[in-house]
Parts: C-alpha cells; structure tokens; sequence
C-alpha cells in the first residue's frame, strides 16, 4: 500500500497550477525543491516525467473543452494541431540527442547546464516583458522548431527549462498567450511520456526506479490540470501576457541563485 | 498563407472569447463540461486503485 503525503500533493498542485496557467514551472520549479527535501533524482526525475504526461495530457483535454485552443486530430490538420507538432516532434529528436551527449559523449557539468538554463529562462523572461510594448505579432515556425530543439535538449540534460522556453518561443513567434499554454502542455505531454519510456527501457538494464512519490505527485498534478485551463479561460489575456514573462524572469532569478549558492 | 493569418488562426478561438464574451460569462461551465470533469476524476480514481494494486 503506497503513502500520500500531503505536503507534496500540494506542491505538485502549486507548480502544476502554474504549469498549466502559465506554461512552465512543474519540472523547473519542483525538481530542485524535491531534491532540497531530501528526495534522490531516481525518485523524482522519472516520477516527475509520468506524472507530467498525465497531467500534460488531461490539461490538453480540458484546455481543448474549454476553448482555449482548438486542435484538429483528423486530417487535414489546423494549425495549432500542426504547431504542437513541430514542437512535440522536434522535442523529441533533441531529448534522445541531449541524453547521448550528455550521458554518453560529453559528459557536461551539472553546474554548467544548470547556469545556462537560469540564463536563458531569464534573458528569455527579460526579452518578454520588452515585446509587451510592441503589438505586432508575426508567426515564425522556423524560430519556434529552434526553440523546440532547444528546450528538447534542456529536458534531456534534466536540468529543467523545457516549459519556460517552449513557451517563450512561442510568444515570440506570435502565438496567442493562452492557446500557447494549451499547446506546450499537449507536446509537453508527448515529450515527457518519451523521456519517461527512456527510462523504463535503461531499467531494464538494472536502474531502479523508486514509485513513492508517485501517487502524492499524481495527486496534486491531476487536480490541477482541470483546474487551471478554466483559469485561462476565464482569467483575461491581458494579465497572462504580464504574468508568464514575470514569471520566467523568476523561475531564473530563482534558479541562477541557487547556481550561485546565494539560496540553497 | 499569409503568417498574420496563420496566427490568427491558431488563437482564434480563444481571440474570440476574450473578445465577445465577460469574464462572468466566461466563467459560466456547460453540464456537458460537468460531466467531463466527473470522468476526469473516475479516471482519477481508477488511476489510484492501479497504484494500490501494483505499487
């Protein structure tokens, strides 16, 4: 009989919460806050991936209800089935790659790549709240497949900075704030159940994959994918296209801070 | 197709919401929505009785 501890279903409903209202956060945010607590990556990181592709996908389903977004699963594909597409397809490709050359090749620091994440999710953040002065949106695909690849490669690396800089991208590329929300959680979805399959196939080669913070996780998360896209949908534009630059700008600061030891 | 095009048309229904419709009635659910969400946490359940059984 498995354990529900109440302090992390509600975590996982706080970061979730944010996660599907604003695009990022869950993977980000609670990652480093579960190893503070004491947890160990075996027992959080592959958690964390099932958990998201859960939740990613009920998020999906509910944003979809409640007309956030409007996604085509039937040919001739509409644009935002096709733009979650790029995203999921492209994120992917690069997580299977960042393992590679990460796990395999490379062999890069911890420190390194968790500095570059804080960097990017800040200087990302800080692009975003200048681009709320300027009113003209242009759709750029080959800047947003960029992106993906680039948050692809951050998941797989598992230092988080999937979420913030999908989402990102795709304000940048002109996307609605709130159907870009309902699209990164879909292909977040799709890529996490990736990552998550990755590591059941390395468990078959003798890793051991620890489930106890499974039904806590599952617990908040669930509860939050259904509540937060009616957030989205009732909450107007306006106060997401402030709230998601500020809240990269903070997922940074928070993270870059941590890097430096200044909070540990 | 033109790009402003193919932006408007990935948001358009949310576009749309936010610009016809109050944020009360936004906040109005339909019972058909209700029920979904009562699936939802069936799923939920049975999800939590899996783990009890395999965990």
């Amino acid at each position: 009989m498995y354990e529900l501890f109440p302090v992390i279903i509600l975590l996982a409903f706080l970061f979730e919460t944010m996660d599907s209202s604003a695009g990022m956060g869950f993977g980000t945010g609670l990652t480093p806050l579960l190893f503070l607590l004491g947890y160990d990556p075996l027992q959080v990181v592959p958690i964390l991936l099932l958990s998201e592709a859960i939740t990613g996908f009920t998020s999906s389903y509910f944003h979809q209800e409640f007309q956030n977004v409007s996604f085509s699963f039937h040919r001739p594909f509409n644009q935002a089935t096709k733009t979650m597409g790029i995203i999921a397809i492209t994120g992917c490709f690069a997580i299977i790659l960042s393992v590679i050359l990460t796990y395999a090749a490379l062999q890069l620091s911890k420190s390194f790549i968790k500095t570059y994440v804080a960097i990017l999710v800040l200087a990302m953040g800080i692009i975003g709240m200048i681009r709320l002065k300027s009113k003209e949106s242009r759709y750029r695909p080959k800047l947003l497949t960029a992106f993906a690849a680039l948050a692809g490669f951050n998941k797989g690396i598992g230092a988080g900075g999937y979420g913030p800089v999908v989402m990102m991208g795709q304000l940048f590329s002109g996307i609605y704030e709130k159907t870009a929300t309902a699209i990164v959680s879909l292909a977040e979805g799709i890529v996490s159940l990736f990552g998550f399959a990755s590591f059941i196939f390395i468990a078959a080669y003798g890793l051991t994959i620890d489930y106890v913070l499974l039904p806590s996780i599952f617990t908040g998360g669930f509860i939050a994918a259904i509540l937060s896209p009616y957030l989205v949908r009732v909450f107007p534009n306006k106060m997401w296209r402030i709230l998601i630059p500020i809240y990269a700008i903070l997922m940074g600061v928070l993270s870059l801070a941590k890097v430096m030891n200044i909070i540990s | 197709m033109d790009h402003q095009d193919n932006t408007l048309k990935i948001g358009q229904l949310a576009q749309m919401l936010d610009a016809e419709y109050t944020i009360i009635q936004r906040m109005k659910i339909k019972k058909e929505t209700i029920k979904r969400v009562g699936y939802a946490l069936i799923f939920y359940a049975s999800i939590m009785i899996l783990f009890t059984l395999v965990l």
